[in-house]
């Protein structure tokens, strides 16, 4: 709970593919930014167009091919979505100069290094911790191979700095031609011992898991990033309530209710932001939409209860929720 | 975009760097360079916590005998984590059971009904080559086990090693620069390894891009005493050529030879010494330093093997002294001394500026040398 948001510049702007924006953030006071290892996220906070919070989490691509980011910089894509809001908001407003917070970077998609083979497999925008993942197999010289699947070349971000990075040992399938890549094929042909890991939409991922499966693969073997957490795009923004101090709080379509809580210093209890650790639920009084649970630390009847949710994932599609807090 | 970029802030770090600058005992560590974190012997199913570059250690093997480091100190609570136990390959922290695989991945938190999905303890990445387990303490991603420093004589049939170990109250810039200053050698270790005639000798420098070399070449004078005796040449005229390198800032090696030319033989003999100082920083101002004194010969001579042994603990226990009592007055005596060089001191202070030049790189300064062009 200690972990402060960080000031940050954005300080360069890239535009890699039609629909993809890579910034540079760098540390507003110069100073060093927190270490992070390949698969990490930080998640991005800044004003949405009618002023309220916008929160997104975007993987950290380490640098470019040739060079490491210095440690003041944090390096990001945003891929627009045309019914997200949050990343054409960002493409909109994203220009060198623009001061916005990041919070300290988390990892749960992280990259065994002790690997004898690694399998990544990207899809899309999934590139960016795939990308992050790439350079640090290659600079380290283990064994590795790398599937980038898009629709078309020209669509695909850090397409040609991944070739340079991993060479021979990059295969890219472009779906316009040659429909979803035959992921149980793919994991055949691995040398024995391969643990994989894929980003990318959530079909793909779910087709990985389930090709694995189908071969007889650990579950351990295919690493993945959860994303039950993530926006859908359908949010609804409402108030909430706190009962015992009567303060009202306007969480918007773009942040979570622990966001907008902790933009107005309403202290609140929290840790993982990703509704595991249990610390955020707070006693629902009323609410007048049916609840969205997106945690995993509350059991189905807790759910179901309806008395209870974890304020750092969860919301409800109404416009008025009471908590009794 | 061309934008122009004076809002962007200029790298800030704590301390400051200048070109020209030499490394001493209050330079930040060098960290992206593979570390001896200890023997392979002493890394096994009990779990065992080592201070290295500042950072607490947990080292313990895999039922299948590889080497794992996580950091000693449990995501949850900082409880030590080489003070919990091993369940087949699973690291149990002895405070609350939280369960680490050997990559840092949380696999079970029993006071929770899911396994969270964020909790790592750090792992670093290690590289076990014949005695020796290395470790890299620094950024990741850089750890290409291509850059472990080759010791290969360490494991080498036609090799024999004695060896011994010492934590030493002292930093490793300076126990570098007393192993490429050999102008020491017949004043601190008298009559063992130097003679008056050795430290006069012709000394040539050369940097081969970071690693210092010096090499001398004495001939037709009798060696010193931790060369005759294992050799058997005490008083006898032979040809003694020495290099000893600043490999990295984990490693010094020292290789001799020393040439009889006049051997029972018929033709000239080369007994070769290959002396390996292996160093590791605790904290800025203490070390754990493993030493071996290799021999291509006599590789089953146990009264050689013990020569060796005993001659190199009283020299090495000789310079820990002399730097463990020049620390002392470092840190101690409050008015300033900028130290005297001499030509011989050429070799330290081309390490010193290397690893200077090092650090500063290492927190995103550049000091190289700005050219015209440079804006």
């Amino acid at each position: 709970m200690a972990k402060r948001n960080i000031d940050v510049v954005v300080s360069s702007v890239r535009q890699l593919t039609s629909r993809v924006r890579e910034y540079q953030l760098t540390a507003a006071d110069g100073k060093a930014l927190p270490v992070y290892e390949p698969g990490a996220h930080i998640a991005v906070h800044t004003d949405s167009a009618d002023g309220s919070l916008l929160v997104r989490h975007y993987s950290l691509l380490g640098g470019t091919e040739n060079a490491d980011d210095p440690r003041h910089t944090y390096r990001i894509a945003v891929q627009r979505e045309d019914r997200a809001r949050g990343s054409a908001h960002i493409h909109a407003t994203f220009a060198p100069g623009i001061r916005l917070q990041v919070a300290p970077p988390g990892n749960n998609f992280p990259l065994d290094r002790r690997d004898t083979h690694s399998l990544l497999i990207a899809g899309g925008i999934g590139i960016t911790p795939i990308f992050s993942m790439a350079r640090s197999l290659a600079r380290r010289h283990r064994e590795f191979s790398v599937v980038y699947a898009g629709r078309a070349p020209e669509q695909m971000a850090l397409r040609e700095a991944l070739e340079h990075i991993a060479g021979t040992r990059v295969r890219f399938h472009y779906s316009d031609l040659a429909g979803s890549p035959n992921l149980q094929a793919l994991l055949r042909d691995q040398p024995a011992g391969t643990t994989a890991y894929v980003c990318g939409p959530a079909p793909m991922v779910h087709a990985t898991h389930e090709a694995a499966a189908a071969l007889g693969w650990a579950p351990q073997r295919v690493r993945s990033e959860l994303f039950t957490a993530g926006p859908t795009g359908d949010e609804v923004p409402f108030e909430v309530e706190l009962r015992q101090s009567g303060r009202v709080i306007q969480v918007g379509r773009d942040a979570s209710i622990l966001d907008a809580l902790t933009a107005a210093k309403v202290p609140v209890l929290w840790d993982c932001r990703r509704g595991e650790c249990g610390l955020c639920p707070l006693p629902v009084v009323s609410a007048d939409g049916p609840i969205d649970h997106r945690d995993r630390y509350l059991s189905d009847e807790e759910h179901a209860s309806g008395e209870t949710l974890c304020v750092c994932v969860s919301r409800i599609r109404g416009k008025r929720l009471v908590l009794d807090a | 975009m061309n934008q122009p970029i004076e809002f962007i802030p200029n790298l800030n770090l704590p301390g400051s760097f200048e070109p020209g600058g030499f490394a001493d005992h209050t330079t930040p560590l060098i960290r992206n360079c593979w570390y001896v974190a200890g023997l392979a012997s002493e890394i096994s199913r009990d779990i065992i916590s080592r201070r290295l570059l500042g950072v607490d250690v947990a080292l313990y093997r895999t039922l299948a005998g590889e080497p794992i480091a996580v950091r000693n100190r449990c995501p949850h609570r900082s409880f030590p984590l080489a003070k919990g136990r091993l369940e087949g390959d699973i690291l149990v922290c002895g405070y609350h059971g939280m369960q680490f695989d050997p990559s840092g991945r949380c696999v079970n938190m029993p006071s929770m009904l899911i396994t969270p999905s964020n909790g790592q303890v750090r792992s670093f990445p290690l590289a076990e080559r014949g005695p020796l387990v290395w470790i890299w303490m620094g950024d990741a991603d850089r750890a290409d086990e291509a850059l472990v420093p080759d010791t290969h004589w360490l494991h080498d049939a036609g090799w024999k090693s004695v060896n011994g170990q010492f934590h030493i109250k002292s930093d490793y810039v300076a126990m570098h620069e007393n192993l490429l200053d050999q102008t020491h050698f017949p004043f601190l270790h008298p009559g063992a390894i130097g003679t008056p005639e050795y430290a006069r000798s012709k000394l040539h420098v050369r940097q081969e891009g970071e690693v210092v070399v010096i090499d001398r070449a004495l001939k037709n004078s009798p060696p010193p005493g931790v060369y005759g005796v294992p050799t058997g040449l005490t008083g006898k005229p032979v040809d003694r050529y020495s290099e000893a390198r600043f490999v990295s800032p984990a490693l010094h090696t020292a290789y001799a030879r020393i040439v009889d030319p006049d051997h029972v033989s018929g033709t000239a003999h080369t007994y070769r010494f290959n002396i390996t100082h292996i160093f590791t920083p605790e904290t800025n101002g203490s070390i754990h330093y493993w030493w071996f004194n290799s021999r291509d010969f006599k590789l089953d001579d146990q009264e050689a093997d013990d020569y060796l042994h005993t001659a190199s603990a009283k020299a090495y226990l000789e310079d820990v002294d002399a730097l463990e009592w020049i620390m002392d007055v470092v840190k101690n005596d409050v008015e300033p001394q900028f130290d005297l060089n001499f030509a011989p001191d050429k070799p330290g202070l081309m390490m010193r500026r290397t690893l200077y030049d090092r650090a500063a790189a290492e927190a995103g300064v550049c000091l190289a040398p700005v050219t015209a062009e440079k804006v």
